[in-house]
């Protein structure tokens, strides 16, 4: 074989050799930009609203009142409405939610002594999921699970509470409450229900709700506002009924 | 591994070295795991898909970053610098760069010094395990040995 031939060859198989290496890295980037794109897709916010909008017509009480809207439990002809401003990723929340809130349901809403109503008040400059969480929670409530997935939220807290974006831990959630995923996820990545907790919000600061969570216990056309604790509650309605003092409640 | 010398024509040209494709094929992948990982720091992307172990825990410990900067974006930087210098390193005219062949190596080694760091960090301070962590760390391992040819490549410069 002459030299010429020799480097013909050489560069032949050179070229032959980086044309195999450009396919196999094309392949790795289609590949690779394919699983980045797909594993930050999945669980992106996309359009989801996170925090509070302008709703016009907030300023109108009338309105306010009409637009705001908690979710009941309860008797809805019970003497006693125990009303709770509370926040999905405050931790004194998922405490009350845990600890109170069962004996609550237990020794006053089932008993009809009381009913109970949670309004969203998501403190969203320290807790920036919790409109989130909230406005997540009111497409639960669409598919008629509202209070599991509240239950969901409470109990899982420390698992989502801290995440930039706790997407795929919210469609967890409903997954195992059995809610349509794809409906769930849609109305979750949407703004759906963002006037609805904006009112929620609007209205709480109206009452003087500065803090979660905030507990008000209204009967007898009066309200006090109330320790976070069953006794406090307990005693609020004893008041409110005409039979004991409020304690601790103002 | 392919690198001998070829004189054609009195100008000095080789084969592709088969090592650096290799060293940027193995880059590109690394590449791409640390920048899942680095946009999940940016907030680009939910939780972390976590199959095996807790990368949540790991992205969010204090060794997750040095000083104001990611680990992640380490990773990313660092595969950047070796898929450059490996491409780089296979264009005819540097085919037998010394420099290049050293610049690999040390990468590589740096890059292998520091994973098995935070490998350490994983086993016995965190003591929970990021299988993205773990990926990359086998890359890099992977790199190094796919680099150690260049030791020959610098012998026979130097000799």
């Amino acid at each position: 074989m002459s030299r010429g031939d020799e480097r013909r060859k050489a560069r032949e198989q050179g070229g032959s050799d980086m044309t195999k290496f450009y396919v196999i890295l094309g392949v790795v980037v289609v590949v690779g930009i394919g699983a980045v794109a797909y594993s930050l897709g999945s669980t992106a916010l996309g359009a989801a609203a996170m925090e509070p909008i302008d709703v016009e017509g907030l300023d109108d009480m009338a309105l306010l009142a009409e637009m705001a809207q908690g979710v009941p439990k309860g008797d809805d002809d019970a003497p006693i409405t125990i009303i709770e401003f509370g926040d999905y990723a405050c931790p004194g929340c998922g405490s009350f939610a845990l600890t109170v809130k069962p004996q609550v349901e237990l020794l006053l809403v089932e008993t009809g002594k009381a009913k109970f109503v949670f309004y969203d008040f998501p403190l969203t400059t320290v807790h920036p999921t919790s409109f989130l969480a909230s406005r997540s929670a009111r497409c639960a409530q669409d598919q008629d699970k509202f209070w599991e997935y509240h239950n969901a939220l409470f109990r899982n807290q420390t698992s989502w509470r801290l995440e930039t974006s706790p997407m795929a831990q919210f469609m967890s959630f409903g997954e195992d409450l059995g809610l349509d995923s794809d409906d769930f996820e849609a109305c979750v990545k949407s703004d759906r229900h963002a006037d609805l907790v904006s009112a929620n919000m609007r209205l709480g600061y109206e009452l003087g709700v500065s803090s979660t969570p905030t507990v008000m216990v209204h009967g007898n056309g009066q309200s006090l506002r109330v320790p976070v604790t069953f006794e406090g509650i307990q005693a609020a309605m004893d008041h409110l009924l005409g039979s004991g003092d409020p304690g601790g409640a103002n | 591994m392919s690198y001998e010398a070829q004189n054609v024509g009195g100008a000095a040209t080789a084969a592709p070295p088969t090592n650096r494709m290799v060293v940027a094929v193995l880059a590109l992948g690394g590449f791409f795991v640390a920048l899942y990982l680095f946009a999940h720091n940016l907030g680009l992307g939910g939780p972390i898909v976590c199959g095996v172990g807790d990368c949540a825990t790991v992205q969010s410990s204090q060794y997750a970053s040095l000083g104001p900067v990611p680990v992640s974006f380490i990773g990313v930087l660092g595969y950047v610098v070796l898929l450059a210098l490996s491409l780089v390193g296979l264009r005819p005219s540097h085919r037998e760069s010394r420099m290049i062949g050293g610049l690999l190596l040390a990468g590589s080694l740096g890059g292998g010094l520091f994973s098995a760091y935070l490998t350490y960090l994983e086993a016995f301070v965190i003591e929970v395990w990021c299988q993205y962590c773990v990926v990359s760390a086998i890359i890099i391992t992977l790199i190094f040995f796919a680099s150690v040819p260049e030791v020959a490549r610098l012998r026979e410069g130097s000799s």
